[in-house]
This record gives structure tokens, C-alpha cells and sequence, in this order.
């Protein structure tokens, strides 16, 4: 009996004391992954090398502290870099920053309570999965449309104008969008070399997929074949994605809405579609094809895959999947994974939109021009940029072969590659590869040849008015929808029945109009047929 | 005392003996269960589950932890540090407050108790108390936010005047006042020795609290210089996690992560040193202590 | 008037009594009770860019998610239900424990005993969630794995809600027997032998020692856990019921919380005013549970009363 109660306990559970180490495993399709081949860089036209003046229109005849804040560790060398970039921040702009980062631990309800307290904070990094539209949309952060043009004339210039459109609620810029063309769509992971041991068929649509689990599970009867560890991140949202093209995985409220048609918007829940997609799921775990209890697994996929528990995962991204095949391949060469991205069932792979990396000047920040003006430096000016992703040459790396190698191992050496997370920095001139993203680069090059835009990360919901119903179907969905996901009710179609009849209560009707009205709203605005 | 076996003391030893040794086993299994976790490779974790004795055995989970050792030696040090100086100081004013309030002669004992309990019903919640710390207080980066928030509970308080109460007769208190001994004087010759085993029950729980503590790093500490140790061993953990579930970055990083297997690593890491703490705590569990004190 | 007076007369003849009180207050009004305006939270629309008292006034409009769902109720009789568990095995659990302790004879055998009870404090309820998972899910749990080893046929624990009940009430007592216990311990070891020997010269066995004396003199201890424990009766336990059950919605029903329910539903949002407006909620049910319990106690025995 834990009596040791302080105010903070007192506050409910939103911000009671969650376990941080639920809140990581998880991070699928929100997650940012790194790196990739610099081919593509959608214009480059500013960035000059060379140590440069303040722009004209800047103030910098008082000396200022800028506080920076970035999710994730600090590097264990930060300190050193730090020291590198104020000697020259101090000079060319008469100010010098604090680089502080939240850590992985709790780092929401650190974001939260930022923005929240008041407190100084001048420059932060925002992402569609760090809730950037909300905040933006609650007043937040700063409008930078007026702040351009002074401080940042070569940012302004260097972003291409589609990508600051992209960024803008409701008609203005919030955050600064990072230029780096990356894709994080999903593609069929499973093991290669079991296939060719089986002899069984290449996955190349869900019949064949499921031949192939179907095949695991006979020759491999102590595995289990799909690996699963959030039910909707690995099975319904990709199942969704394959069956129903569905615009973004992360479409709330059992609302529907088709890539090829974003004007029509209905309700998957309760559809046709979804007794057919659940149908399919509850076979699959008739089958014994993924585990009973995914609903509790406590295990990553990933390292279900690189163990030789599980065979094959429904949906990941190029960058993860080629990162697990060499963890995988570093432990037993002769383990081999193979890779079929949607791109080639769907026609069309969609990299990920500029919201997806940014960096925005919080309301409460005490130099908003200053910061702008730093983080123009830090994306344009290669030696602020090179020293913040790579560390020192020849102290943190090396380049070999126009390659990036890193001195040491990841023990010894002080700033690993991309040490401060600075994703949202990147710049696609300057950027240095590791060899073993060769893999990535390759598909990647093969997703550009039928890449279209996403519609549907640019998209702003304004929720207040539905709150309270909001928060009922969550609970709906986890208690009715959940056990259904996971295949575990043997009557989809009552399942299906009771759930709908929750969320009606719940005030679905209500939220799906509201959703509706507000993505026409941006569908027509944006311009999107 | 060599008189004849009383009656049911022998039933009563058995029940005792074994109702205990079958607690402790049910305490005992599972934490056996996490040391042998901790010492196997994950990826046989992952693939065969836990058993009693390492399938594989491997130190890949303390290795990971201990990849920067005097960063977690530092962790150990802050923490080591805050749960000294916290018990210390949070133990003077407990049992001050303790010994004042169940004083029947203190006229506004029960007023005070009541403000004191109604903190444990009602609160502000995180932001105001954030914002009071960090814009007016300024107490980020200091050793005091790390102290200061876990001093004292309004159980621990109730606690020890509860403690108080039953150790130290009211008779004792009058006849020291008769002989002119000031409250002060007391409470520091007679109340604090009579209550040594409430004091050591109080210290523990405090000394428990500032070592299992880690929202006062995650809130108020960016330098990382000044996390403790529990705070330390999370953020090694979340890293490592975030960084296997995001796919590394962007460098390979040759060989598996050990993500299960260093959590259990870190289980161990974090609870091996304050039990050492316990034995000491228990030397004050004997009956007969106390009333040999009075009575001297 | 009169009432000031003696106040101030209280000051002066008690002053070393106040000044010994003084770090004390002090403390709980910084730490508590100047923090305590963020209540308002839960009446106001929180807006970034404005400050809590300049933000829009709404009344109760924080509280609707609350019911909104239509399992408050449910969410309640949970909350409720579970505690009372918790309360009355925890400390029935510790009593007797502290009992069973403090009579062994073995030096060696009662220090460790006591410590080993107390291990597992420190696991936390997410490395307990990983061996909970392991002993009972369906595939290659050990509990299954054994099962079949007899030829009897696996269970789906993790299907079955009425299981959870029992389990999460063992898994509470599991993780806070050996810290209660310290307390029934402490408060045993300050019962004067005296009573003991008189009762043993009265002719009292042992079941009757510990039933007649040592079981009323634990009285007031166990007065100020039911107090403690019944004021936060509608929180609590968090992490207990959210890492061993998590997205399992087959469960809910039977394990469900007013903390967890609030936790998902905010996650996303973190709407501040209605975290705060289920804090209110909480703190206002505990609140007046205590003051009948306090107000009985007090008719019964004035030295047992918290306040």
C-alpha cells in the first residue's frame, strides 16, 4: 500500500504517473525513420557553405539564449557540439542556445507541460504524431508568415512553396517543414529463406500471403507465423490498407474514406467492408495464424521476426524492415527476409507528408526572430548542419567512399549518426548514408516511380465540439471493437452488431457527421478530387 | 523458563513457520524468475519465454545498461545523495509535526491534521505545481526540486504521530514538564529515543520513496548530469526501445537490441543496493527495546 | 473576538509546539496547497493562449466525458469494489503476517523471510506484466505448458474475464504485503511486554494473547490506513490494472477503472480541463467518504479520529 501521494497523483490518470515503457513500444506508422538516399531533394536553391552575415532585416544588437528542445537522449557529446555552434552562433548572430531534450520517457506529457507552464522555450520540434495540428490549432505556437521574410529569407526560399501550403492551419505556417523526401508506407515482411526451404509462394497480395502463413504453420509447427503487437498497427489498419484503400492508416471514428475517392466519405464501421476484412482476420486466427492473445503481447514485432519466433509481419516500412534483416543477418547469415511494398498491389506509394518532420516557435518564445534566424543556420549552413547531425569529422566519423562511417562503435562513440534526432534539420544536399541503407535507397528509388501525394495528413480536426462523444467511443472501440481486431469472437457478425450499437450511443452519428463536414471542408479547400 | 510446553504454542509455531516460508516462496519465485531473465539472451527470451535457470546465457542486458558506466555510477550517486539528505531532513520534521500533534495539551492539534490530510484529497495536478516549481520557484536543474517534493506525506505524519502516541505514555510528557523540561527538550531526550521503531518504519518508507523516484528528474532535470538512477535506467530503456521500434538510426547496428532482457537487467540494477537497507531497518523490530528505555 | 484571543493566548503558551509545526505547514502549502487553484482547470476551456483565470468559464462541461459513455456507473462500482478488496485483504494479509512474523523464534529464518517479502515492491508493474503474460498466454505459457504436459487441455486465461478479478486482487497483495506489514510490524513491537506477561500468568494461550491483545492495541493503526486508503478509494492502482490488462477490451468489463478509462480516453488529447474535471470527480467522492467514516470513528473512540 503505496501511500506516498504527492499533488501531481491527485490529478486523475491522464496525467498520472503512466508507465513510460508502454508508451514506446508501438510507434509503427507515427514514427519517423531516418535516412535515405539524398536522389531526390525536392529543390535546393539557397544553402550556401560559407560563413554568412545575419539577415539585413535582423536585430541582433542584444545577445540572447535560445532554448531548444528536441525528443529523445542527448548524445553523450553534446556538449562538445554545443560549445562548436555557439562559437559560431555567437558571432554571426549574437546569440547561443541550449540544445535540451525531453528523453523518450514521458515525453508527451514533458511536450505538454512546455507549452503549457509558460516557460521559455524558443524553438520545438513538431511531427503529425506529436499532435502539431492540435497545437497549432489551440494557439500554441507562433504564425511564421510574417517572421520569414526578416529573419529567415533563405529558409523561406529553400523550403519549396507546395511544402510551407502543406504545413498551414488554417492558412498559416506554424512549423518550419523538413525537405527530406522519405517514405514510410507498408510493404509484406516475411522470411525468404523458409520461403525457398518450403518452397512456398512469393506474397504478393493477401491470397498469397496467406498461402505463405499457411504454409509456415504447417512445416514450422513451433512458430507462430504472423507476428503481431498492436492489433490495429500491424493487422487492421495494412488489412485496410490492402482491401479497402483506405487514404491514411490513422483515419479515427470507423470513418471510411478511399484513396481514389477522397470526396466520399462513409462509415467503415458497420460496412460491408469490415465484415469482410474481420471475416478474414477471425479465419486467420481459426487458423492459428498469428497468437491468440495479441491483445496482451508484450513483445516488439520486430524482435518476434529477428528471434525465429514469428515469420512474417502484414505491414512495416522499408527502413525498419531492411534495419531488422541486418540485426537478423548479423545473428544468423543464413536467416533471410524478404520484402513486397504495397506500392506494387496498390499502384501508387505516397511519401511522407511535410508535417511529418518540423520544427515551430512556441508562443511563449522570448526571441522568435533569433530562433528562426538559428534554425535557418542549422538547415542551410553546412557546417552548423553537418556538426548537428554527425557530430565532429574525425572525431564522430568519417566518410569513406562518399559514405558515412562512424569511428568506434556505439560504446565508445560520443554523437552516433543523426545524434540529436535532428530529422527535421536534415538537408538533402548534405545528408551522409551509412552503406548498409544501399537496401532502402533502392526501394525507395522504386516507390519514386509511382509516388502521389498523401491527402490526408494535411488535414486539421478540430474536435471540440464532440469531446465528451470522443472519448466514449474510444472506450467503445477498445472494448467491442478490440476483441473483433484480434479475431477472438466467433460471431463477427453479432460482434459487429453489439459494437455498433455501443457506438451509436456513444454519439458516433454525431462525430462521423462532424469529421465529414470538416474533410470536405479541406478536401475543397485543398483542392483534392 | 523452563516450564512445560503451553498450550497451542506448538500449533501456532506451525502455522507460523509454514504460512510464512510459503509467502516468502510466492515473493521469492518470481523475482528468481527476473534474475534469470536478466542473465539470458533476449532472443531466446523472445523466442522459449522465461524460465527459472538461463536457457542462453548471456549479459547482453547489463551490458547495454552499463554501456556508459560512470553515467549510471553517477545516476547511483544523485540518487544515493538525495535519498540520505531527504530521509534525514524529511525524518526531523516528520516526527516534529508527529510529536506536535498528538500533544492533547496543543489546543489546534486536530485543525492542523485535517489541513494536513485534506492535501491527500484534493490537488491542483501536475501543470499548476509544474509551473509553481519551474517560473517561480526556479528550481529546475537544482538538488532541491529532487528533495524538497518528497520530505513528507500526510500518511507518513499521521503515521508517526500515531507511532508516538502508543510509545510514548502521557505520563512521561507531564512528569518532564513538571521537572521544566521545555517542549523542545522533549521531544529531542525523550520522545525521539522512546519512538525508534516508528522512526526506523517512517525512515524506510521515506528513504524508499527518494530512491524509486523518478518524475522529479523527468519534470525539472535537463542535465543530465543530475538523473537519478531510476530516471537514468528508464531513459536507457525507452531509448532503446524507441530506437528498435523506429528501425536505428540510421546506422546498422550489428546484432540484436536486447529489449526484454534488459528490462529485467534494469530490475535488478535498480532494487540490489536499498536492500541492503532493510536488515538495518529490522535491528529496531525487537520487542522490549522500548520499554527498557522507559523504564531507564 | 473571543475566539482570536484564544488563538493568540495559544500561540504564546504553545509557541516551541508551532515553531516545531512551522516546516511542516510550510511545506504543504507550498507543495499543496498553492497548486491547488489548478481545480479551476476543470471549469474552464483550456486555451493556450490565454491563462487559466483569463480562460473561458464552462461550467460543467468537463464533467460530460465522464458520463457521456454511460459506464460511469459501471466505472464506479469498479473502482469501489476493487478498493474495498485491496483495503480489507491488504490489511487483513498484513495483520496477520506481522502477527505470524513477530512470533518466529528463528532469528535467521524471520530476517529473511521479511526480507524477501518485501522484493516485490520493486518490481514494477511493467516487468510484472511480462511474467504475468508469460505464466498465462495461450500458446507457450507456462501455465498451458503444464496443462498439456498432463493431458489436460489449455485454458485462455487472457479470454476469461472473471478470472481477472481474483488475479489483480492477488497481484495487488503480492506487490504491498511486505510493505503494510512493516507497519503492523513497527506498531507490534511497541505493545509492552507487561500485557503479555500478565496474560500469561492470567492462564491467556497464545490465540488468546494475540486475539486480546495484540489485535486491539493494532486498532489505531489500522484506523489510519482505512482512512488513508478510503480517501483515495476512487483512484488509484493505476499501473496495476493498465499494464496487466492494457488493450483488452474482452476484459473491461471486470477490469475496468475510472483511471484507466480516464487515461484512454485523454491519451490522445490530454485535454487538461477534463483530467482535471476527473480529478474533481474523484477527490469530491473520497472526500465525503471520509468524513462519514471520520465522523463515526470519532463517536466511537475520539483517539482513533484522524481529525
Amino acid at each position: 500500500m503505496s501511500y506516498r501521494k504527492n499533488a501531481l497523483t491527485l490529478s486523475a490518470g491522464a496525467l498520472a504517473l503512466v508507465t513510460v515503457l508502454s508508451a514506446c513500444g508501438n510507434n509503427n506508422d507515427d514514427t519517423s525513420s531516418p535516412a535515405t538516399s539524398p536522389s531526390s531533394s525536392p529543390s535546393a536553391s539557397a544553402a550556401s557553405s560559407s560563413a554568412s552575415a545575419a539577415p539585413a532585416g535582423l536585430d541582433t544588437s542584444k545577445h540572447v539564449t535560445l532554448q531548444f528542445y528536441m525528443l529523445g537522449d542527448a548524445p553523450k557529446d553534446l556538449d562538445l557540439i554545443q560549445d562548436e555552434i555557439n562559437k559560431m552562433a555567437e558571432e554571426e548572430l549574437n546569440a547561443t542556445v541550449k540544445f535540451n531534450f525531453t528523453t523518450w520517457t514521458d515525453w508527451d506529457q514533458k511536450y505538454k507541460l512546455l507549452l503549457s507552464s509558460g516557460q521559455q522555450v524558443d524553438l520545438l520540434f513538431t511531427a503529425d504524431w506529436t499532435q502539431y495540428q492540435a497545437y497549432a490549432n489551440s494557439g500554441a505556437f507562433l504564425p511564421l508568415d510574417d517572421l520569414l521574410p526578416t529573419a529567415a529569407p533563405k529558409l523561406q526560399e529553400f523550403v519549396p512553396e507546395d511544402m510551407w501550403e502543406a504545413v498551414k492551419v488554417k492558412g498559416k505556417i506554424y512549423t518550419v517543414p523538413a525537405t527530406y523526401k522519405e517514405y514510410v508506407t507498408n510493404g509484406f515482411v516475411y522470411r525468404e529463406d523458409l520461403r525457398e526451404k518450403y518452397n512456398l509462394p512469393v506474397p504478393k497480395d493477401l491470397a498469397t500471403m496467406e498461402a505463405y502463413l499457411e504454409g509456415i504453420k504447417q512445416n514450422e509447427p513451433g512458430m507462430t507465423p504472423l507476428a503481431i503487437d498492436n492489433v490495429t498497427d500491424n493487422l487492421i489498419n495494412p488489412l485496410r490498407e490492402l482491401t479497402d484503400h483506405s487514404v491514411g492508416a490513422k483515419l479515427p471514428y470507423g470513418i471510411g474514406i478511399k484513396y481514389e475517392s477522397p470526396n466520399d466519405v462513409y462509415s467503415y464501421w458497420g460496412s460491408e467492408e469490415q465484415l469482410s476484412d474481420l471475416n478474414l482476420v477471425r479465419s486467420w486466427a481459426e487458423k492459428g495464424l498469428f497468437a491468440k492473445n495479441v491483445l496482451n503481447q508484450k513483445e516488439l514485432s520486430g524482435d518476434l521476426i529477428t528471434s525465429g519466433k514469428a515469420a512474417a509481419m502484414l505491414g512495416d516500412n522499408p527502413t525498419r524492415y531492411n534495419d531488422n534483416n541486418m540485426k537478423m543477418q548479423s545473428l544468423h547469415p543464413d536467416w533471410k527476409l524478404g520484402y513486397t511494398p504495397y506500392a506494387e498491389i496498390l499502384g501508387y506509394a505516397t511519401p511522407v507528408h511535410p508535417i511529418h518532420n518540423g520544427f515551430a516557435i512556441p508562443k511563449n518564445s522570448a526571441n522568435p526572430e533569433r530562433a528562426l534566424a538559428f534554425y535557418e543556420k542549422l538547415v542551410t549552413d553546412k557546417r552548423y548542419n553537418l556538426l548537428t547531425q554527425y557530430g565532429i569529422e574525425g572525431k564522430h566519423y568519417t566518410v569513406e567512399n562518399g559514405y558515412y562511417t562512424m569511428i568506434g562503435d556505439s560504446s565508445s562513440n560520443g554523437f552516433p549518426r543523426e545524434g540529436m534526432q535532428g530529422w527535421a534539420w536534415r538537408n538533402p544536399e548534405y545528408m551522409l548514408f551509412d552503406q548498409g541503407y544501399d537496401g532502402v535507397k533502392a526501394i525507395f528509388d522504386e516507390l519514386d516511380k509511382v509516388a502521389k501525394p498523401d491527402l490526408f495528413t494535411g488535414f486539421t480536426e478540430d474536435y471540440t465540439s464532440y469531446q465528451p462523444e470522443r472519448a466514449a467511443l474510444e472506450q467503445v472501440e477498445k472494448q467491442y471493437f478490440y476483441p473483433l481486431y484480434a479475431g477472438l469472437l466467433s460471431d463477427v457478425q453479432a460482434g459487429i452488431d453489439t459494437a455498433m450499437a455501443k457506438a451509436k450511443q456513444a454519439g458516433l452519428e454525431k462525430i462521423q457527421e462532424s469529421y465529414k463536414q470538416q474533410w470536405l471542408a479541406y478536401t475543397a479547400e485543398a483542392g483534392i478530387q | 523458563m523452563k516450564i512445560k510446553e503451553e498450550k497451542y504454542s506448538g500449533l501456532f509455531k506451525w502455522i507460523a513457520y509454514i504460512s510464512v516460508a510459503l509467502t516468502t516462496l510466492l515473493c521469492l519465485l518470481p523475482f528468481l524468475l527476473i534474475v534469470s531473465a536478466s542473465l539470458t539472451r533476449n532472443e531466446a527470451l523472445v523466442r522459449e519465454g522465461y524460465r527459472l535457470w538461463p536457457q542462453e546465457f548471456s549479459l547482453e542486458g547489463y551490458r547495454m545498461i552499463f554501456k556508459f558506466p560512470e553515467r549510471v555510477l553517477h545516476a547511483y550517486g544523485v540518487t544515493g545523495l538525495t535519498t540520505v539528505v531527504g530521509t534525514l531532513l524529511g525524518l526531523f520534521f516528520i516526527t516534529m509535526a508527529g510529536y506536535v500533534l498528538q500533544r492533547k495539551d496543543f489546543r489546534y492539534r486536530n485543525v492542523f491534521a485535517f489541513l494536513i490530510y485534506f492535501t491527500t484529497l484534493f490537488g491542483g495536478g501536475l501543470v499548476p505545481w509544474y509551473i509553481l516549481f519551474t517560473k517561480y520557484l526556479k528550481l529546475t536543474d537544482t538538488y532541491a526540486v529532487l528533495i524538497f517534493p518528497g520530505l513528507m506525506t500526510p500518511f507518513l505524519i499521521i503515521l508517526m504521530k500515531n507511532f508516538i502516541r502508543s510509545a510514548v505514555p502521557e505520563e512521561v510528557n507531564e512528569s518532564a514538564k513538571i521537572d521544566g523540561a521545555g517542549d523542545f527538550r522533549i521531544y529531542s531526550r525523550i520522545v525521539l529515543p522512546l519512538s525508534l521503531p516508528g522512526i526506523a518504519t517512517v525512515g524506510l518508507f521515506l528513504a524508499l520513496g527518494y530512491w524509486n523516484d523518478w518524475l522529479l528528474s523527468s519534470l525539472f532535470i535537463n542535465d543530465t548530469d543530475m538523473y537519478q538512477l531510476q530516471y537514468y535506467l528508464y531513459n536507457v530503456i525507452n531509448t532503446v526501445s524507441f530506437m528498435a521500434s523506429m528501425g536505428g538510426n540510421g546506422v546498422s547496428l550489428g546484432g540484436s537490441i536486447p529489449t526484454e532482457s534488459m528490462k529485467m537487467a534494469m530490475a535488478i540494477i535498480a532494487t540490489g543496493p536499498i536492500l541492503l537497507l532493510y536488515p538495518f531497518v529490522q535491528r529496531y523490530f525487537v520487542k522490549g527495546l522500548t520499554i527498557g528505555a522507559v523504564k531507564g | 473576538m473571543i475566539k482570536r484571543n484564544t488563538f493568540l493566548r495559544e500561540i504564546v503558551t504553545n509557541r516551541m509546539l508551532f515553531l516545531m509545526l512551522i516546516p511542516t505547514l510550510l511545506f504543504f502549502v507550498i507543495n499543496n496547497y498553492l497548486p491547488m487553484v489548478g481545480i479551476y482547470y476543470a471549469f474552464t476551456r483550456f486555451d493556450f493562449s490565454k491563462s487559466l483565470f483569463d480562460s473561458d468559464f464552462v461550467g460543467f462541461e468537463n464533467f460530460e466525458f465522464l458520463w457521456r459513455s454511460g459506464i460511469l456507473t459501471r466505472l464506479t462500482l469498479n473502482t469501489l469494489g476493487y478498493n474495498a478488496a485491496f483495503i480489507l485483504l491488504g490489511n487483513v494479509g498484513a495483520i496477520a503476517l506481522a502477527v505470524l512474523v513477530s512470533e518466529l523464534k528463528l532469528k535467521w529464518f524471520k530476517k529473511l523471510s521479511q526480507s524477501v517479502m518485501f522484493l516485490p515492491y520493486f518490481i514494477s508493474f511493467v516487468i510484472l506484466s511480462v511474467i504475468v503474460y508469460n505464466i498465462f498466454n495461450y500458446e507457450s505459457g507456462f501455465l498451458n505448458t503444464l496443462l498439456k504436459g498432463w493431458g489436460l487441455n489449455p485454458v485462455d486465461v487472457y479470454s476469461t474475464p472473471w478470472v481477472w478479478v481474483p488475479l489483480i486482487i492477488f497481484f495487488y497483495l503480492w506487490k504491498n504485503l511486505g510493505y503494510s506489514m512493516v507497519i503492523y510490524l513497527a506498531a507490534i513491537t511497541g505493545i509492552s511486554d507487561e500485557y503479555y506477561e500478565a496474560a500469561k500468568i492470567d492462564g491467556a494461550h497464545i490465540f488468546q494473547r494475540v486475539r486480546y491483545i495484540t489485535i486491539p492495541m493494532l486498532k489505531s493503526t489500522f484506523v489510519v490506513l482505512l482512512l488513508f486508503a478510503l480517501g483515495s478509494i476512487m483512484k488509484g492502482q493505476f499501473d496495476l490494472f493498465y499494464q496487466l490488462i492494457g488493450n483488452n477490451g474482452m476484459l473491461y468489463n471486470a477490469t475496468d477503472i475510472l483511471d484507466t478509462y480516464v487515461y484512454r480516453s485523454l491519451k490522445v488529447t490530454f485535454d487538461i480541463g477534463m483530467a482535471s474535471a476527473a480529478g474533481v470527480y474523484q477527490s469530491l467522492f473520497g472526500f465525503a467518504l471520509v468524513m462519514i467514516v471520520n465522523t463515526i470513528i470519532r463517536k466511537i473512540n475520539e483517539d482513533y479520529a484522524l481529525f
